[in-house]
């Protein structure tokens, strides 16, 4: 049976078939160009820039193009020893061409991300290389400062050698890989990424678990007042949020202070001694009261919107079949609620892992979290492509999250409203 | 796709130019330094040159003005830095270099432009502006007896309490070696010598974390300038780093019981820088010139407790006192560069902290975070 015998034709000739592929495709098109602004607004938002970002993490040819013949000799260096006469005149002949190009700073600057106290050293060699003689260069740049005869910055020199390297991500994790190609860990004083990395998912698990345990009774009582009552309820969830960040913040500070309000009254009725204030700012506490009231709204609308949703009676029948008012609750409200929790759950924990300013502020020496350090490479390091790397491994963290969730609980369950 | 994403960025700032032709551009902290400096010499410059110089405010850092020169559309002309990113930014070719005698006007009495500052600038883009000072002071309500020296910042004996510090490692080791026992020598030389071995780096953060797990002592530590009087009002803690000026301000300017301690401090400058490629570049330079001439420094200082650069500056302070805008403060004794505040304190390297500025600052995160 072919199918040429068997097509069905329209009245003018065409098969029936493609008449309607025609017709299917212009509703396509159009559909397209409908979705069009969103859809370039997306790429122009938020593709791109991610794309961009994943480039900068990675891309390292700067520093290989402006190192041609070092790194040429380097290819035949072990990483044992100090590197051999060839190397020191490959970087001499490079180097004299930067300096005369007026471009070594950059050089000085991709340098120093890569071990500390490189720039100093390329200054100095700058002011002496145009006094070089001929020969010898080994000997002359390490004349020049003692660190040149260090082994450890021709290492981190070589480090720099491949024009496209993941180095960066190892950096932020406290490793990098050594001269035999092995992934080790940076000396312990020195091993800061972990720590925050941890610190950072910590304060977010916590403050997601606070603003649940608050923002259910709100949602729940929000949701089974009266109106009247309920709008007022609405309004004090609400205010704060109309509220600058900065503000709440410097509030809770007054508040919690040990010379502060809520001190001062806990010594006022008696419960402690007006010379053992506890602290409750500048540590964890601080951060976590702080960051689960700027957050709590975040919880309490999709939990809300999800209640608002569940009919009484459903209670009602749970209890009139039997069951106490806690099975009732657990066996058939709680589950209802679900995408609610999923949705507010998410927003919170992804909005308070790239927090900063009120765990700076509130987190004394625990304050400093892993966007903190971004900030500080963005800003004032200008190592963007190391900004870029823990930006990307935090993006990562967070799509892992939803990851996670989307196998236990099911994205199509979130519900925002 | 970085092209796109330059077209994006120029697109934005293409925006804002517009709004912006004609005038110098000049980004700042903000606050009550911005207007320190937009009535001490902003606006007599503008007016002497004819051109409008407007004010716009920014957090420090050269991301901003990276990003800008990426993007091909820069919109700022001079931008007031710190010292260590007017080396990146001279590194990365971001600022225009000066020929420091040619572009800046002699003192009065003839003294070239590059004596007549206090010291050398640290990149040949930097022209200084203002010198302030990390110090510490305390509240007279709360501390029994008189701190005088650094060492008594970290003497928990004899004034227990709680301690305010700033966040990062920048001046905190200095203090700690300086009261460590270290003489600082001419500009804190020997301090700085000290700190480029891991030993010293080490001393210094022993002495910090000694003072921060002391249960007489203890740390808060601050990241805004407005924090440290705060915390010595509050009463939250006994004593606090933190910049004169600000303190300055809670004392004269509020009446606050705040006393400074100037043994110890650490000298840090503000600097101009010139952007490479500005809207206005041109002008900016002229603008430039005026502003930080002896006149125009001086200025500044009628306004907040910072000290102008050039010494002959100074001069022209003492012969009008008394110099502070209320009419009746003298502002020289409060300058962080006046002879009785001077005679121990240290001068804050931004070549150190700009070579070494990331791998103490691991140390000094991994200290912290073992408190």
């Amino acid at each position: 049976m072919s199918s040429e015998t068997q097509k069905i034709l329209t009245t003018d000739g065409i098969p029936l078939e493609e008449s309607l592929k025609k017709a299917e495709k212009k509703n396509k098109i159009k559909a397209f160009l409908l979705v069009c602004p969103l859809l370039l607004f997306l790429v122009i938002t938020y593709v791109f820039p991610i794309g961009d970002m994943l480039f900068r993490s990675i891309d390292d040819r700067m520093v290989t193009n402006m190192l041609p013949k070092t790194y040429k000799a380097m290819e035949q260096w072990d990483g044992k020893q100090l590197p051999p006469e060839e190397v020191f005149e490959g970087f001499y002949l490079d180097y004299k061409k930067l300096v005369e190009e007026k471009t070594f700073g950059k050089l000085a600057t991709q340098l120093n991300y890569e071990k500390n106290g490189f720039k100093s050293i390329l200054k100095k060699l700058k002011r002496k290389i145009t006094k070089f003689e001929e020969g010898n260069y080994k000997e002359q740049i390490m004349a020049v400062h003692k660190r040149w005869a260090d082994v450890e910055y021709w290492r981190a020199l070589k480090r720099r050698a491949p024009a496209y390297s993941y180095s960066k991500y190892l950096k932020g994790m406290d490793m990098y890989e050594n001269e035999d190609g092995k992934i080790v860990q940076v000396s312990e004083d020195r091993r800061i990424h972990k720590i925050l990395w941890v610190r950072t998912v910590e304060v977010a698990f916590f403050v997601t678990v606070f603003c649940f345990l608050m923002a259910y009774p709100i949602a729940h009582l929000l949701a089974t007042l009266p109106m009247k009552y309920s709008n007022l309820l609405m309004i004090c969830v609400l205010l704060p949020f109309w509220t600058s960040l900065l503000v709440r913040t410097a509030s809770w500070m007054i508040l919690l202070q040990q010379q502060g309000i809520v001190n001062d009254f806990f010594v006022w009725i008696g419960l402690v001694a007006d010379d053992n204030r506890p602290e409750m700012m500048y540590n964890k506490v601080g951060t976590y009261v702080a960051m689960t009231q700027i957050l709590l709204p975040f919880m309490v609308l999709p939990l809300y919107s999800v209640m608002k949703t569940i009919s009484p009676s459903l209670m009602r029948a749970g209890k009139s079949l039997g069951g106490t008012p806690f099975v009732a609750f657990w066996k058939v409200y709680f589950p209802l609620t679900i995408p609610g929790i999923g949705a507010g759950c998410l927003l919170v924990f992804i909005l308070a892992i790239g927090y900063y300013i009120t765990p700076a502020l509130v987190g004394g020496a625990s304050g400093t979290l892993i966007s903190n350090h971004i900030a500080f490479h963005m800003k004032s390091t200008l190592d963007w492509s190391f900004a870029s790397a823990m930006g990307l491994m935090l993006l990562t963290g967070v799509l892992a999250i939803y990851w996670v969730y989307n196998k236990l609980v099911g994205v199509d369950n979130i519900k925002l409203g | 796709m970085k092209k796109l994403s330059k077209l994006l960025l120029t697109l934005t700032f293409a925006l804002s130019i517009t709004t912006s032709a004609f005038a110098v551009v000049v980004a700042s902290w903000g606050g009550a330094y911005t207007e320190s400096q937009k009535l001490g010499y902003g606006d007599p410059t503008a007016k002497k040159l004819g051109v409008p110089i407007d004010w716009v405010d920014y957090s420090g850092g050269l991301s901003e003005i990276k990003a800008q020169k990426e993007a091909g559309a820069i919109v700022w002309d001079i931008i007031d830095v710190f010292a260590m990113d007017t080396i990146t930014g001279c590194d990365e070719g971001l600022f225009v270099e000066f020929d420091f005698d040619k572009d800046f006007p002699a003192a009065p009495d003839g003294t070239p432009a590059s004596k007549d500052f206090f010291t050398s600038m640290p990149s040949k883009c930097a022209v200084g502006n203002i010198l302030y000072s990390w110090n510490y002071a305390y509240n007279s309500k709360n501390v029994k007896g008189k701190p005088k020296t650094i060492k008594d910042f970290f003497n928990t004996k004899k004034f227990p309490g709680k301690r305010a510090i700033y966040k990062s490692a920048l001046t905190n080791l200095e203090i700690a070696l300086a009261a460590d026992g270290i003489k600082p020598g001419k500009g804190g030389a020997k301090i700085y010598k000290a700190l480029e071995s891991e030993k010293g780096i080490q001393r210094a953060l022993d002495k910090i974390k000694k003072l921060c797990t002391d249960p007489n002592g203890g740390c808060v530590f601050w990241s805004a300038g407005a924090q440290p009087p705060e915390l010595l009002m509050s009463g939250e803690v006994v004593m606090a780093t933190g910049w004169n000026g600000r303190f300055f301000n809670a004392t004269v300017g509020e009446g606050a019981p705040i006393v400074q301690v100037w043994d110890g401090q650490g000298l840090d400058y503000e600097y101009f820088v010139l952007v490479k490629g500005g809207p206005n570049e041109s002008d900016a330079k002229k603008a430039l010139a005026m502003m930080t001439s002896t006149e125009g420094l001086a200025g500044s200082a009628k306004y907040i407790a910072y000290a102008p650069w050039r010494k002959s500056s100074i001069d022209v302070m003492k012969k009008g006192e008394p110099w502070y805008k209320d009419g009746k403060t003298n502002m020289v004794p409060h300058m962080p560069t006046a002879p009785q505040n001077t005679k121990n304190y240290f001068l804050v390297d931004p070549l150190f902290w700009a070579d070494n500025g990331t791998e103490i600052g691991e140390k000094w995160e991994a200290m912290k975070a073992g408190l």
